[in-house]
C-alpha cells in the first residue's frame, strides 16, 4: 500500500494536477469567506462541472476548496462574529474579541497555521491509516453513534458559556428544527405543514447563515455611521514569519488533531463538533481559563485546528465504506461517483493512482494554505473592514441571499433563512447561545434516526444501548460532562473550607 | 378573447411540429443532486444522445433534489410534453411514494422512452456471518420470528420490497432496519450490528472481501456474479431491482417520441456509451418503449399490493 503512495506521487505533480489544488485553495478560503457561502455549496456546484475535467485535476480542486473554506470560514468569525461555514462557529468565541482588541491580524495567522497543522495531520491520517481507521468506524453501529450525538450535545451545553439553562433551551430549539421533514424510519411528514421543500428538513446552511449573519449585519446596519477603520488599521499585519514564535500551542494542535482525526472518522458530526470539542477541552486544560472568551489566541487555534483536521479524515469511512464522515465528504464521495470511482476497498485496489493523488492533493491543499491563506486574508478580507458599514452590510446580505438560494435553487429557502434570522436576533438580544442551536440540528437529527434504529435492532429493548464497550465508554463520558463541573466545584469549595 | 388565445397556441404547436426537432436545448431533470448514481447516469445518456439527435443539439442535465425525487418527478411530470423536457425515472421509488404521500402525478403521468438501468437486490450477510447459504438465513428467521435484523436503505424502496417478498415467498420473519441510504445498511452489515441485508448487486460490488452475498433476487444469474445462485433457483420466486430510465411528460407526439427512443436505444447500441456505463458499475438493461412501459406499471401494481398489504407509515 505504502509503495502505492509513492506510486501515485509523479501524477500530483503534473501541472495541471497541481494548478488545480492551488486554484482550490484560493476558491476555497474566497467561499468560505464569505458568510453564506460554503464548502458543500461550493464542491456541489462544481461536480457537474467535473465531468469532462481529468480526475485528479477534478479531485485536486475538490481537496483544495475543502481545506481552503474551512479556513475561510474563520476570516469572518474573526473579523465580524459570522462564521463563514458551520464549523468555523467555535473560532468566533476568541477571535472576534482578539479582532476588537486590535489584533485581528493576529487572530487570522493563528487561524491559518492551526487550520494547516490540522489539516496536515488529517492527510497524513488518511494517507497512512486509512483501512485501520475504518476499522474503529465499523464498531460504531446505532447505539454506538446515538451516544456519540448525545455526548457532543451534553459537551456543548454543560461546557460552555455560563448559564446551562440557557445553553439547554437553545439546543432544544436546534433539535426541535432537526425534527422538521419526513421522519428519519417511517417517512410521516412532521412540521412540514404539507410544503415539500421542508420534506428534507432544514439544510444547516439555512439555519446557520440567518441565526449567525443576519443579527450580526443588523448591529452594522443599526450605526451606519461608526467605521471600524480603527480596528483594521491596528489588524497587526506583521509578516507571518514573525508572528510564528509567538504561537505556542503545541498541546491544543496535538489534542485538536486528534480530537478532529477522530470525530472526522466518526458517521455524521463533523467540523463543527470537533472544533467545540477541541476548543472544550483546550480551555479546560488552560492555566488561565477565565481569558478564553475574551480574546485568548489559544481559542482560536484550538477550533481551528479540529476543524481542519476532520477534512481528510471524514473522507476515511467515505473512500472505504461509502459513509462520508461529514456534509462536504458527502458531496465530494459525488464527485468521486462522476469519475467511476465508486467507495470501497477496490477503489484502493483498482484505482491506487488517482486515490493516493487524491491524498497528496490534501495534504499539499493543507501545506499550501499557509503560503495563499496569509497573506490572502490579511491583505484582502481585513480591508473589508474600511469599508462603509451600510456598503458592508450590503454586500453580506447580498451574499448570503444568494447563498442560501443556490443551495436548492429556490425562494422558499431565503424566507426559511429570514425567519431564522429573525429568531437569531432576539436570542442574540436576550443573550442566548447560538452554538447550541447549530449543533442542536446538526446532533439532534443523528441522536433520534440512531436511537430508533437501536431500538429496532433491539425490538424494543431499551437494554441494547447499553449492550457492548463503545457504548458504556461513551455513556461514562456523557456522565463525567454533565456532573463533573459540579463534583469538581464542590471539591475546590470543600477544599477552600478546610 | 378565448379563440385567438387559441388559434396562436395552434399555429405555436404547428410551427413546432414542423421545425427540426430539437432546435433548442433539451433538457433532463434529474431528481437527486448532483454526483449520485442517477446523476451520473443522466450525464452520460446526455453527452450520447446529443451526438445521436442532430448536429449541435444541446442536452443539459438539470438537478430538482428534494424529497427523495419527488420535486424531480412531479416537475417532469408537470412540464410541457413537447420533448424539451425529460426526466430520469427510477423505479420502483418514483411510483412506490406515489402510494405512501400526496404526489401530484401517478403511473400514467409520462411517456416512457426507454430503461438503461437494472440493478438485482440481493440477500446478503457479512462474510464472517455464521450463515453460509441462503436457506440457513431463513431457517434462523422462522425458527425465531423477527430474531433476524435486515438492514436496508429506507422504507417505500426496492430493498423494502425485496425484504417484503422475500419474507411473503418464504414465511421467514425479519425485523427491518431502515437505514438512511444503502451505504449505511451496508456498515452495519460489515459491522455486525444488524445480521443481514438488502441492497442491490451494484452496491455489493466493491466489497468482495467483506460481504457474502447469499442470493440475487432475479430471473437469471448476473453476469458480474456468476457465482451467486438467484433466489427462484433456491425455490424462492422473487424478483426486485432498481430501475433507472428516461420518461418525458404524458401525451408526447408520438413523431417526438418515437426521434427519442430512436435515439435513445442508438445511445445504447454505442460502445462507447457501454464501456462508460460498465466503468461506472451500471449494469444495463436497456428497455425502449412499450416494454418499459409495462415494466412501470407492472411495479406499480407491487407497490399498490404491498403498500395496501402491511403500509409502511
Amino acid at each position: 500500500m505504502y509503495s502505492d503512495l509513492l506510486h501515485a506521487l509523479p501524477d500530483v505533480f503534473a501541472w495541471t494536477n497541481f494548478a488545480a489544488v492551488v486554484i482550490g485553495v484560493i476558491a476555497g478560503i474566497v467561499v468560505g469567506a464569505m458568510p453564506g457561502l460554503s464548502a458543500t455549496m461550493a464542491i456541489s456546484v462544481l461536480v457537474p462541472f467535473t465531468f469532462g475535467l481529468e480526475p485528479l485535476v477534478a479531485l485536486g480542486l475538490m481537496a483544495g476548496i475543502y481545506n481552503g473554506a474551512m479556513y475561510g470560514g474563520a476570516i469572518p468569525a474573526v473579523l465580524l462574529r459570522i462564521p463563514g461555514t458551520p464549523a468555523a462557529v467555535a473560532t468566533t468565541f476568541d477571535g472576534y474579541p482578539m479582532a476588537q482588541k486590535g489584533e485581528g491580524g493576529f487572530a487570522l495567522q493563528v487561524a491559518v497555521v492551526s487550520s494547516s497543522i490540522g489539516g496536515i495531520a488529517s492527510a497524513f491520517a488518511l494517507m497512512l491509516l486509512a483501512p485501520p481507521l475504518s476499522k474503529v468506524t465499523l464498531l460504531f453501529g446505532p447505539s454506538e453513534v446515538f451516544w456519540v450525538a448525545v455526548f457532543g450535545l451534553a459537551s456543548i451545553i454543560f461546557l460552555l458559556g455560563g448559564n446551562p439553562i440557557k445553553g439547554l433551551i437553545s439546543a432544544c430549539f436546534g433539535v426541535f428544527v432537526s425534527v422538521i421533514g419526513s421522519d428519519p424510519i417511517y417517512g410521516n411528514d412532521r412540521f412540514t405543514f404539507g410544503q415539500l421543500e421542508m420534506l428534507d428538513g432544514i439544510n444547516i446552511v439555512i439555519l446557520l447563515v440567518g441565526l449567525y449573519a443576519l443579527p450580526p449585519v443588523i448591529d452594522l446596519l443599526e450605526t451606519p455611521l461608526k467605521t471600524d477603520g480603527v480596528n483594521s488599521s491596528k489588524l497587526g499585519t506583521e509578516p507571518i514569519w514573525k508572528a510564528l514564535p509567538r504561537m505556542n500551542y503545541w498541546k491544543t494542535w496535538l489534542r485538536g488533531s486528534f480530537l478532529g482525526i477522530w470525530i472526522g472518522i466518526l458517521p455524521g458530526a463533523g467540523g463543527s463538533m470537533a472544533a467545540f470539542m477541541s476548543y472544550n477541552e483546550a480551555r479546560r486544560t488552560s492555566k488561565h481559563p477565565e481569558t478564553w472568551g475574551e480574546g485568548e489566541p489559544e481559542g482560536v487555534a484550538a477550533a481551528e485546528v479540529a476543524n481542519n483536521a476532520d477534512t481528510a479524515s471524514a473522507l476515511i469511512p467515505a473512500l472505504t465504506l461509502g459513509i462520508p464522515g461529514t456534509a462536504v465528504a458527502a458531496v465530494m464521495l459525488g464527485g468521486l461517483l462522476v469519475h467511476g470511482l465508486q467507495p470501497g476497498p477496490m477503489l484502493f485496489r483498482d484505482n491506487p493512482d488517482i486515490v493516493f493523488g487524491f491524498m497528496w492533493q490534501f495534504l499539499f491543499g493543507a501545506i499550501l494554505l499557509v503560503l495563499l491563506g496569509g497573506s490572502l486574508a490579511t491583505n484582502s478580507f481585513a480591508r473589508l473592514l474600511n469599508l462603509p458599514r451600510p456598503l458592508l452590510g450590503s454586500v453580506i446580505i447580498v451574499l448570503m441571499l444568494i447563498g442560501v438560494y443556490s443551495i436548492h435553487g429556490r425562494m422558499f429557502d431565503v424566507y426559511l433563512m429570514l425567519g431564522f434570522g429573525a429568531i437569531g436576533w432576539v436570542m442574540d438580544r436576550l443573550k442566548f447561545p447560538l452554538p447550541p442551536v447549530v449543533l442542536g440540528l446538526i446532533l439532534g437529527g443523528f441522536a433520534e434516526e440512531n436511537l430508533r434504529l437501536a431500538l429496532r435492532i433491539g425490538r424494543g429493548d431499551p437494554l441494547v444501548l447499553f449492550q457492548n464497550t463503545t457504548s458504556l465508554i461513551l455513556v461514562a463520558l456523557t456522565v463525567a460532562v454533565v456532573v463533573g463541573p459540579t463534583l469538581k466545584k464542590r471539591f475546590i469549595d470543600s477544599r477552600k473550607k478546610a | 378573447m378565448k379563440t385567438p388565445l387559441t388559434a396562436l397556441a395552434l399555429v405555436l404547436t404547428a410551427t413546432a411540429a414542423f421545425a427540426e426537432y430539437p432546435e433548442k436545448p433539451v433538457e433532463i431533470v434529474v431528481g437527486y443532486s448532483a454526483g449520485g448514481g442517477t446523476d451520473v447516469m443522466a450525464r452520460t445518456v446526455a453527452q450520447f444522445l446529443e451526438q445521436e439527435l442532430s448536429d449541435g443539439a444541446s442536452v443539459v442535465v438539470r438537478n430538482m433534489p428534494g424529497a427523495g425525487g419527488q420535486i424531480g418527478f412531479t416537475e417532469v411530470s408537470e412540464a410541457a410534453p413537447d420533448g424539451y423536457t425529460l426526466g430520469t425515472f427510477n423505479l420502483p421509488a418514483a411510483l412506490a411514494l406515489t402510494k405512501d404521500r400526496a404526489a401530484d402525478y401517478d403511473v400514467d403521468s409520462f411517456t416512457y422512452l426507454a430503461n438503461f438501468v437494472e440493478d438485482p437486490n440481493t440477500i446478503t450477510v457479512a462474510a464472517t456471518s455464521r450463515f453460509q447459504t441462503l436457506a440457513e438465513l431463513l431457517d434462523a428467521a422462522e425458527a425465531d420470528p423477527g430474531a433476524i435484523t435486515l438492514g436496508l436503505s429506507s422504507l417505500g424502496g426496492n430493498d423494502h420490497f425485496a425484504a417484503n417478498m422475500m419474507q411473503d415467498a418464504s414465511g421467514a420473519e425479519f425485523t427491518l432496519v431502515p437505514f438512511k441510504g444503502a451505504s449505511n445498511a451496508r456498515t452495519a452489515i460489515m459491522g455486525g450490528h444488524v445480521a443481514a441485508g438488502t441492497m442491490t448487486l451494484g452496491q455489493t460490488s466493491n466489497f468482495p472481501d467483506e460481504l457474502r452475498v447469499l442470493a440475487v433476487l432475479a430471473n437469471e444469474r448476473s453476469p458480474f456474479r456468476p457465482d451467486v445462485p438467484t433466489a427462484k433457483e433456491l425455490g424462492y420466486d422473487v424478483q426486485m431491482s432498481s430501475l433507472r430510465g428516461i420518461v418525458a411528460p404524458a401525451g408526447l407526439d408520438e413523431a417526438t417520441t418515437d426521434q427519442l427512443r430512436a435515439a435513445l436505444s442508438a445511445v445504447n447500441e454505442n460502445p462507447d456509451f457501454q464501456a462508460m456505463m460498465a466503468e461506472q458499475g451500471n449494469p444495463i438493461a436497456f428497455m425502449v418503449g412499450d416494454d418499459f412501459a409495462e415494466t412501470a406499471s407492472n411495479q406499480d401494481d407491487i407497490a399498490a399490493r404491498i403498500w395496501a398489504e402491511t403500509p409502511w407509515k
